[in-house]
């Protein structure tokens, strides 16, 4: 019915009209009502923040400028060269927490990514207990994130942790082993994340891996495929689409993950383990230094950005059609 | 042992002709080894909620030992008593139920609307607003956090109305990151119902808000339900803006916790006591009504 209303009008009108008085429609006038009170929340919390947060970084702003940030003196682009100068501390320490975050990332989407593929294709047989094993393996993603990580940093202790205490018990490392201070701060961080976002990839696949049509499989066992064969050339091709979404989206939120490095290393983390989101949030609060804390966050944020882009032209690609974000 | 089919042979051509499998052996070899897999999956899922629920229940010289098990050797169940008095943990628990509970009727109702929108009609520029609900889940926290301090700071200076620290002014932060995920979400369910019903609703007399409200809200009510647990999830588990837009006077459960690890000591003991108390009745929960969870989370993922 409203498909007839609308070709309708739009037989009546030619369409630089129609687009000139969108009004005239009843039915968009109700629509553009309903969108009102979520954009106008995320005017308010996203929109105005995102370009505020853009002047900030060309003003140098701190402490004292607090409750009168527009008289801040504008520094034009002396924060972005700061921060891209590696001979500043501030520019050092951004390289190197960039490196790690990178790093960080990769890690996390390849573990992710592999054990949720691994975990979906288990679960993708029929067998007496599949459907609580699909319930308990999503239990690290529902699980409350704060109490979650407390546990793995006491699991990780380095002489009272479980984790020291197995490998020790297995012979594979000896006395004193540090998983939350030096460079294994990076490997603890990524096997929480993993553990705790493995889940969602899992589900993701799991349904994946159920609306691949059944016949395909039949057509190639005729053909004498075997087991490989048939991952290789009908599964891992069907999966390409939502796997794409997938990999996008987990690099974005690894990217801007704070609350696991947070939650785990505190809030003076070795080098090791300090990812851009900890190293932004700690030099902008602990010195006041909210011109830096912006301008290296606007970094932050275009990189996402970018990736999101690459996200949305998968989406316009008609490939994917929303579902769980 | 004979291999089966000319197939085999030609996989296994290198492999002497004793250990060669017949077909069922090794179908049956590979389910054995997929369940065994499987099997090491659950356990590394499992594992550090077991250890939390474990923990809790042990004194502080079993948590603090370089030999520690499993399972406690004595049952030690006065954590879940101590706890409450080191800390005003009641109060963390009210504010997060408090701050979660309103944040998930705020951006339920508010996401329902836009969702319904989303779902139901075409207008200019639609597809510019579904990109920009996306984007919001790609935009780094810390780059809203500074503005957003400043404007709290701002108003409450210069208007009057405090931000900073207030029940209002994180379910409103809140509510806003929570709101694009919900939409996203409930129009997948939006999607699922036929529109028939309410066109069958409007010819009897109803408005277009009175059939969003009455015939397609109560259909959708598991996804509703859903997105609800998701949401209520999400604001619970928020550490970054609580961590200093809301560390006092209504400090939530997930900041006021790290308390229990002090410059001097841990309350290893009191601490998991404390996180198995947030999280065991919310994995009962979501055991108990898995189905339309994770029927909502899949909705629409994959383009059939």
């Amino acid at each position: 019915m409203l498909e007839a209303v609308r070709s309708g009008v739009a037989g009546r009108t030619p369409e630089w009209a129609s687009r000139l008085r969108p009004s005239l429609d009843a039915d968009t006038r109700f629509a553009y009502k309903l969108l009102l009170p979520a954009f106008l929340m995320m005017a308010i919390i996203h929109f105005l923040p995102i370009g505020w947060g853009f002047y900030i970084s060309f003003v140098e702003l701190d402490a004292q400028f607090i409750s009168k940030w527009w008289t801040a003196p504008v520094v034009g682009l002396e924060n972005y060269a700061k921060i891209f100068d590696p001979s500043t501390i501030v520019g050092a320490e951004f390289w190197s927490s960039l490196k790690q975050t990178v790093i960080f990332t990769a890690g996390s989407v390849v573990g992710i990514y592999t054990l949720g593929l691994g975990t979906a294709l288990l679960l993708n047989e029929d067998f007496r207990g599949n459907l609580i094993a699909r319930t308990l393996v999503l239990i690290p993603w529902i699980a409350p994130a704060v109490p979650a990580v407390l546990t793995w940093q006491m699991m990780f202790r380095s002489d009272t942790g479980i984790i020291n205490h197995l490998l020790r018990s297995a012979g594979l490392v000896e006395g004193t082993f540090f998983w939350l201070i030096g460079p294994r701060s990076i490997v603890a961080i990524t096997v929480v994340w993993t553990w705790q976002n493995f889940p969602w990839a899992t589900i993701m696949l799991y349904a994946g891996l159920q609306s691949i049509p059944e016949q395909l499989y039949e057509a190639a066992e005729t053909d004498g495929a075997g087991r490989w064969e048939k991952f290789r050339y009908i599964t891992l091709p069907q999966l390409k689409p939502v796997s794409v979404v997938i990999v996008l989206l987990l690099t974005v939120w690894s990217f801007i993950n704070f609350t696991v490095p947070y939650i785990l290393l505190g809030s003076n983390p070795s080098d090791s383990g300090q990812v851009l989101m900890l190293f932004i949030y700690n030099y902008a609060f602990s010195n006041w230094s909210f011109g830096l804390g912006a301008a290296m966050s606007t970094v932050l944020f275009l990189v996402a950005m970018v990736l999101a882009y690459a996200y949305y032209r998968r989406i316009i690609g008609g490939e994917f059609d929303g579902g769980a974000i | 042992m004979l291999g089966s089919a000319g197939t085999d042979e030609a996989a296994e051509g290198r492999v002497p002709s004793e250990l060669r499998l017949t077909k069922a052996g090794r179908e049956l070899l590979v389910t054995a080894v997929s369940r065994f897999a499987l099997g090491l999956i659950l356990v590394f899922a499992l594992f550090p909620i077991w250890m939390m629920v474990m923990n809790s229940f042990k004194p502080r010289s079993a948590v603090m030992t370089e030999n520690p098990s499993l399972v406690p050797r004595t049952f030690h169940p006065s954590n879940y008593v101590e706890m409450w008095s080191r800390f005003p943990l009641v109060e963390y628990f009210t504010n997060s139920l408090i701050i979660a509970s309103a944040t998930t009727v705020v951006s339920l109702l508010v996401a329902s609307l836009a969702a319904y929108a989303f779902s139901r009609y075409d207008f200019p520029g639609k597809s510019k607003l579904e990109l920009s609900i996306l984007g919001t889940q790609m935009i780094p926290g810390v780059l809203i956090l500074l503005p957003m301090y400043l404007l709290f700071i701002n108003v409450q200076i210069h208007v009057g109305l405090p931000m900073k620290d207030t029940y209002h002014g994180l379910v409103f932060l809140y509510s806003t990151f929570t709101v694009p995920f919900a939409i996203w979400m409930l129009r997948g369910y939006f999607d699922t119902i036929p529109e028939a019903l309410e066109e069958a609703a409007r010819i009897d007399g109803c408005t277009r808000l009175g059939a969003l409200f009455r015939v397609v809200m109560p259909l959708a009510a598991p996804g509703i339900a859903a997105t609800g647990m998701f949401v209520f999830l999400m604001a619970f588990n928020e550490v970054l803006f609580a961590s200093v837009l809301g560390s006092e006077n209504v400090t939530p459960f997930a900041i006021g916790i790290q308390q229990f690890e002090t410059q001097s000591q841990t309350y290893w003991g009191q601490m998991m006591a404390a996180s198995t108390v947030a999280t065991v009745p919310l994995l009962l929960l979501f055991v108990l009504f898995q189905k339309p969870i994770v029927a909502g989370l899949t909705t629409g993922s994959v383009k059939e």
